[in-house]
């Protein structure tokens, strides 16, 4: 078995992995008759009809030439997801101004070109953006400071 | 006369002072999004959704709107001066603008891109103001059946009509649909796909879905392609353009507002499609001598005018049957149903200062946008100083804060991070995001249409071919599908994406 299009087969099996997935749970839900159709039927029908497409993608994969996947930088994602899973901590305890300086400043190292003055200078700029608009002329209910 | 009154109507809606600021707002940012590059009018809109909650619907829908068709003018401007289309729909300005820019005829190149987009949106705007309630009309007769297969027929259409392998793109509409369902089953009441996460019985935010695809994991790709762009700002000069220019343009600019208007108004169409349309006629019925590819400024003026007519004529579809033909209506519907008013051909009805206001609105912004354009496009240009890397976690503020003020739920946030991981693991493995947004939007309403239909039918699936409109419906999306399918086509479609 020689993969041909690598970047369709490996989406065809995310689909068959994901359709199969809810299938699975749907299977949980009354699938109810077609009279009454239960909280099960829907998702069921459409989750195979995902795992069915999933399989045309990548069994044709292993068929018909298609592009390589362009290389994955880890950095860019790992980077930025951090930067998010830290704000969404930061903001519950230490309040939005916190909680954007983090975001900034960690989230400007997802890129290569980082200049931490500038970083800086956008984050004062981006904290005093947000509260000005967001929680003093609309009103927000966002927590400012951590007390 | 109706329809002259009604927009008269609208006119007092949307001539109120906070009308009107809201207006500009969303023509402003939509002009500044069209011009930078690396973000478009559907993650802007993502973006600012969650801040128009406390506006109330007329507001919040006409300034998301005015920032659906400023991109559209911001975008011919950097595709004109700098060869970089701002947005997707103005890949093809970039062919004879920039040509006319190097001849030193910037100027009238941005003028008749102005003029152009000005006269389409009026246009548009009347085609909208007529053909909108008779759509909602017909509309108003469908039964659970009829809808559920004009929404099958929408997302096939929809698909059909994107960029990318067909069946990629419709497994991610059924992906979208399942993300859709997850969250307490109305009906039934049953939890599904919930594991046992209170959060999760509310559904997933369309809000964190768009910001995922359309905000984060692009900002992710583009981050990965970074490469330094070089920007070459030509002299401007006048932007008034020529007698002769207009002459010129004149049919250009009807053809490509007629064109646009028609594309806009189809599942899968608006802004995009029409451009790259509107310049393939323009090619072959301009009357001679043409010089399309070496500055010829029909080749601005059709795709121009084209965008415009079908950014705005997109609307009719969403304001009339509830479904949306493209991301950015996506989001519209869910903007709307934030706001507690279920779309469809009920809105025009109990809703007409929305409806009318929002489309009297259109009418207003272009102006704006003439203005905004014309004498202050140096004021844009100077956008492009701004390094992306000081742009996109500009984007991070805007999604996090955004996504978390839709209910105030931290849970948010963190959903915005998973679904951004398996956006970018979709769009790294050239998976559309449209078809998916789509999907989402109109699964459980899918699934509502389903149950009902098969409730009054006492579970005999044949209703959906023996009435007659939801059997054309069915008939017609199978046909779309065989056609694209066939060899001949499919070629021709692929070249045409290509060009």
């Amino acid at each position: 078995m020689h993969i041909r299009s690598p970047k369709d087969f490996w989406a065809g099996l995310i689909f068959v992995v994901l359709g199969a997935a809810f299938v699975a749970l749907a299977l949980q839900y009354r699938l109810g008759d077609l009279h009454r159709i239960g909280p099960g039927m829907f998702p069921t029908l459409v989750g195979a009809l995902l795992v069915g497409l999933g399989l045309i993608v990548a069994g044709r994969a292993l068929v018909l030439e298609g592009a390589p996947i362009e290389r994955v930088q880890a950095r860019p994602l790992l980077v930025s997801l951090a930067a998010i899973v830290l704000f969404a901590l930061a903001l519950q305890r230490l309040g939005l101004v916190a909680a954007i300086a983090v975001l900034v400043v960690v989230g400007a190292y997802a890129a290569r070109d980082v200049r931490l003055l500038q970083v800086l200078a956008l984050a004062i700029f981006l904290i005093l953006f947000a509260v000005a608009v967001f929680v003093w002329l609309l009103g927000l209910p966002l927590p400012l400071w951590p007390w | 006369m109706e329809t002259l009154g009604n927009l008269v109507f609208g006119l007092g809606v949307a001539l109120t002072w906070q009308n009107i600021l809201y207006c500009l707002i969303g023509c402003i940012l939509g002009t500044v999004v069209g011009v930078l590059p690396g973000i478009g009018p559907v993650a802007t809109v993502a973006m600012l959704l969650p801040f128009t909650f406390q506006l109330g619907p007329a507001p919040a829908l006409i300034m998301l709107a005015g920032i659906y068709y400023g991109a559209q003018y911001g975008g011919s401007t950097t595709a004109i001066l700098i060869n970089i289309p701002g947005e997707t729909s103005s890949v093809v300005t970039t062919l004879d603008g920039h040509q006319m820019a190097r001849r030193g005829r910037a100027g009238p190149a941005l003028g008749i891109a102005a003029i152009g987009s000005f006269a389409a949106g009026c246009i548009a705007t009347l085609v909208i103001a007529y053909f909108a309630p008779l759509l909602a009309e017909v509309a108003l007769k469908f039964s659970p059946a009829e809808y559920f297969s004009l929404m099958v027929f929408g997302l096939i259409a929809a698909v059909v009509l994107a960029r990318g392998s067909l069946i990629k793109a419709i497994a991610m509409v059924c992906l979208g649909i399942l993300l859709g369902l997850v969250g307490t089953d109305v009906n039934s009441g049953a939890v599904r796909f919930a594991f046992g996460q209170p959060e999760l019985g509310d559904g997933i935010g369309f809000v964190a879905i768009a910001m995922a695809f359309f905000g984060i994991a692009d900002v992710v790709i583009n981050l990965e392609r970074s490469g330094q762009q070089e920007i070459f700002t030509s002299r401007i000069g006048s932007v008034l353009p020529t007698w002769d220019d207009l002459r010129q343009s004149f049919w250009s600019i009807l053809r490509g507002t007629g064109l646009g208007s028609v594309l806009g108004i189809l599942p899968g169409g608006g802004a995009l499609l029409a451009s790259f349309a509107a310049y393939m006629v323009e090619k072959k019925v301009a009357k001679p001598p043409r010089s399309f590819g070496e500055g010829d400024i029909r080749g601005v003026a059709a795709p121009e005018s084209a965008n415009n007519a079908g950014a705005q004529t997109s609307f009719i579809p969403m304001l009339t049957l509830g479904i949306p033909s493209n991301p950015t209506m996506a989001l519209m519907i869910g903007a709307l149903t934030i706001q507690g008013i279920a779309p469809g051909p009920q809105v025009m009805t109990e809703r007409p200062e929305l409806f009318w206001g929002l489309i009297a609105s259109m009418w207003v912004g272009n102006l704006m946008l003439l203005v905004l354009n014309l004498p202050m496009v140096g004021l844009w240009i100077r956008l492009l100083a701004v390094p992306y890397r000081l742009l996109f976690p500009a984007i991070f503020v805007f999604c996090c804060i955004g996504a978390y003020t839709v209910d105030g739920k931290i849970f948010d946030v963190y959903a915005v991070a998973v679904l951004s991981a398996l956006a970018y693991l979709l769009l790294k493995l050239d998976c559309e995001p449209a078809p998916l947004i789509l999907g989402f939007i109109l699964g459980p309403l899918m699934e509502e249409n389903l149950r009902r239909t098969l409730m009054i039918a006492f579970g005999d699936v044949t209703v959906f071919v023996t009435r007659p409109i939801s059997a054309a419906f069915l008939i017609a999306s199978v046909a779309l599908l065989v056609v694209i399918a066939l060899p001949t086509l499919r070629a021709k479609r692929e070249e045409a994406m290509q060009e």
